[in-house]
């Protein structure tokens, strides 16, 4: 229980450090918010006018107190460019990052972990030096290529799968592969590498003196023990997710949170880049906080005696 | 005496680093009889406990194989038995006992899950049935609290405590033979003599028969039968333990009685044998003690003697001479 209260305390800390450090660094960027609401002809009067009604000429500390205010009463403010309602763009668009973030996670952890384990017990042998040259593939090509490249044979070559767009299963299936695809590649080295520790454990000498099988030594007592390193960095996987999203999500032309982003940040439209840059930031924040939590489930050690 | 419950025969086991095989278990046989506790000593790295790693068919493979001799336990040569075949053996006829108890308990698990797990795997009982008996067992061992020991987890419970609980687990079957590897080596001096009081009871409660392995000769004075004294991978002397004990005849064995502090001698520099064990890469070609031997004759560096059989001892030696006091 101490330990989880640390954590929370922890994730509240790092909540509010960020938020204030994304909210400088969006205005620290340069350029001119009022180019996203004024047209190109307005007067500098016009455009000075704009700024003292948004505010931007208070000082910094002052805007982020007034912006944090609002924000805890529920107010989240409009876009600068199409005064659309940011709650509404959250929901919108968190729902399509929800489902691509989803799919990859679960195509990490589906997929990177069955294949540790076959690698770790089929070391040292063909098996295991396909799959460990496949995950150094996974983690040394950068993603953006990855992504170009698929869409190049999936799309254009074979013509197996859309290039782009949203939402149906088929449109799904490229981007949560690229999205995952290093996460995979990590999880299939440390499950590898977790499962081989544990099987040089002393105890596993213990259960295989009782008679029990290499199938129940290993697939139970090695793997439950390999889970704990696996949960806890599952956190770090989801920053992983979240991170790259931004880049997938703009390639495949999946109009989810990251892609909202990145128009954002290039239009100077500070409300909708300040939230959701806090809201990614908050998924991060709150993904190794859930895995802290796992990990305290999965680790009897920690719990309190 | 009986009929043996096992027979070890020319024993062979090999380790095979950077594609070179070496011998490390050279040739070893001994019989073990019911109620009956023999007593394996030896420095360490000599080969006592892939000697017991060999019977229990639990050399880490790929890198270690038994290259030949036999097991014989009843009409089966566990040697030869499939993988499948040896797993119901394990843990039923013949157990084992590990030197750390710390380390020698899946963390992960409750001890009951751990005990039960065994149980069931040997027996056709229910879950229930084989909490009762693991209860039982724990009892047995006399492991203050066993309803409460049952739901904790192994780093809940003292070194002390483990190392009962792996007692209770291997006793909690019946086996017809227990092998304990340094059971008492890590732990503390007061713990020990409980745990080997433990041991020793159960042996003598249940007629069961035991392999001691230790390099205690304190141990092995106080509780063994017979005792087997190994060298570099093989039996270099083995005698009735009174025996043993007042007529040492190998070197090694006098040196390593020799090594033992005694109160009533004088204070001075301890005791030790000059050298250190060879490594099995590089066995010298004669006797394996030759270099570290002070009656060694010329024929000891270019002959290796067998063991042979007299007066109730077996002794691998060409040059025996009586134990001179130190």
């Amino acid at each position: 229980m101490r330990y989880l209260a640390g954590r929370t305390v922890y994730m509240l800390i790092i909540l509010a450090i960020s938020s204030v450090a994304v909210f400088y660094a969006i205005r620290l960027s340069g350029g001119d918010a009022t180019a996203a609401r004024l047209p190109a002809s307005a007067t500098e009067a016009d455009r000075e006018t704009l700024r003292e009604v948004l505010g931007l000429n208070d000082p910094i500390y002052q805007q982020y107190f007034t912006y944090m205010g609002r924000l805890l009463s529920g107010d989240l403010g409009n876009s600068l460019t199409n005064n659309a309602l940011i709650s509404k763009m959250v929901i919108e668009h968190g729902r399509n990052s929800i489902i691509l973030g989803a799919a990859a996670f679960l195509l990490v952890f589906l997929v990177g972990v069955p294949l540790g384990m076959l690698a770790s017990v089929r070391r040292n042998t063909f098996t295991d030096q396909g799959i460990m040259s496949l995950s150094v593939a996974g983690m040394a090509v950068p993603n953006f290529w990855l992504a170009l490249l698929s869409i190049w044979l999936f799309a254009s070559v074979l013509g197996w799968l859309p290039s782009a767009g949203c939402c149906e299963p088929k449109q799904l299936i490229l981007p949560a592969i690229v999205l995952a695809a290093e996460g995979t590649a990590l999880t299939v080295r440390m499950t590898r590498s977790a499962m081989l520790e544990n099987l040089d454990s002393d105890w596993v000498r213990t259960l295989r003196a009782g008679g029990l099988s290499e199938a129940r030594v290993i697939g139970k007592h090695v793997f439950r023990n390999a889970l704990i390193p696996i949960i806890s960095l599952a956190g770090l996987r989801i920053g992983q997710i979240v991170g790259y999203a931004l880049i997938v999500e703009v390639i495949f032309g999946w109009p989810g949170l990251g892609q909202v982003l990145v128009n954002a940040v290039l239009r100077r439209d500070y409300p909708v880049a300040q939230f959701f840059s806090l809201v990614l930031v908050v998924m991060v924040v709150l993904g190794n906080w859930f895995a802290d939590l796992g990990y305290l489930a999965a680790n009897p050690r920690l719990r309190k005696i | 005496m009986a009929s043996p419950l096992l027979s070890v025969r020319d024993l062979t086991t090999v380790i095979r680093t950077e594609g070179i095989e070496f011998e490390v278990v050279r040739g070893v046989s001994f019989d073990m009889y019911p109620n009956e506790i023999l007593g394996l000593v030896g420095e360490s790295g000599c080969g006592k406990t892939m000697t017991a790693l060999s019977v229990m068919g639990l050399i880490p493979a790929p890198a270690a194989r038994i290259a030949g001799g036999t097991v014989l336990f009843g009409d089966r040569d566990l040697v030869s038995l499939s993988e499948r075949d040896m797993r119901e053996v394990r843990g039923d006829d013949i157990s084992m006992i590990f030197q750390d108890p710390l380390t020698s308990l899946d963390p992960m698990f409750r001890i009951g899950h751990l005990l039960t797990e065994v149980i069931r795997r040997h027996r056709p009982v229910s879950r229930s049935q084989a909490e009762a008996m693991a209860l039982q067992a724990l009892a047995e061992v006399e492991l203050p609290d066993p309803e409460t020991r049952m739901s904790q987890y192994p780093h809940q419970l003292s070194g002390g405590m483990r190392q009962r609980v792996m007692i209770a687990m291997a006793l909690m079957l019946d086996p017809d033979i227990l092998i304990a590897d340094e059971p008492t080596t890590a732990l503390d001096v007061t713990v020990q003599a409980q745990i080997l009081d433990r041991l020793l009871g159960q042996q003598r409660r249940r007629g069961m028969s035991m392999l001691l392995i230790t390099h205690d000769l304190g141990v092995v004075a106080a509780v063994a039968d017979r005792v087997a004294v190994m060298y570099s991978g093989e039996i270099v002397e083995q005698a009735p333990v009174t025996q043993l004990f007042s007529d040492p005849q190998h070197p090694y064995t006098q040196g390593l009685l020799r090594a033992v502090p005694q109160t009533r001698h004088q204070r001075g520099a301890l005791h030790t044998i000059p050298g250190r064990v060879p490594p099995p890469q590089f066995v010298p070609p004669g006797c394996p003690f030759s270099p570290r031997c002070s009656q060694a004759l010329a024929r000891c560096w270019e002959e290796h003697p067998d063991l042979v059989p007299e007066n109730g001892r077996r002794l691998r030696c060409f040059n025996p001479q009586p134990l001179t006091p130190a």
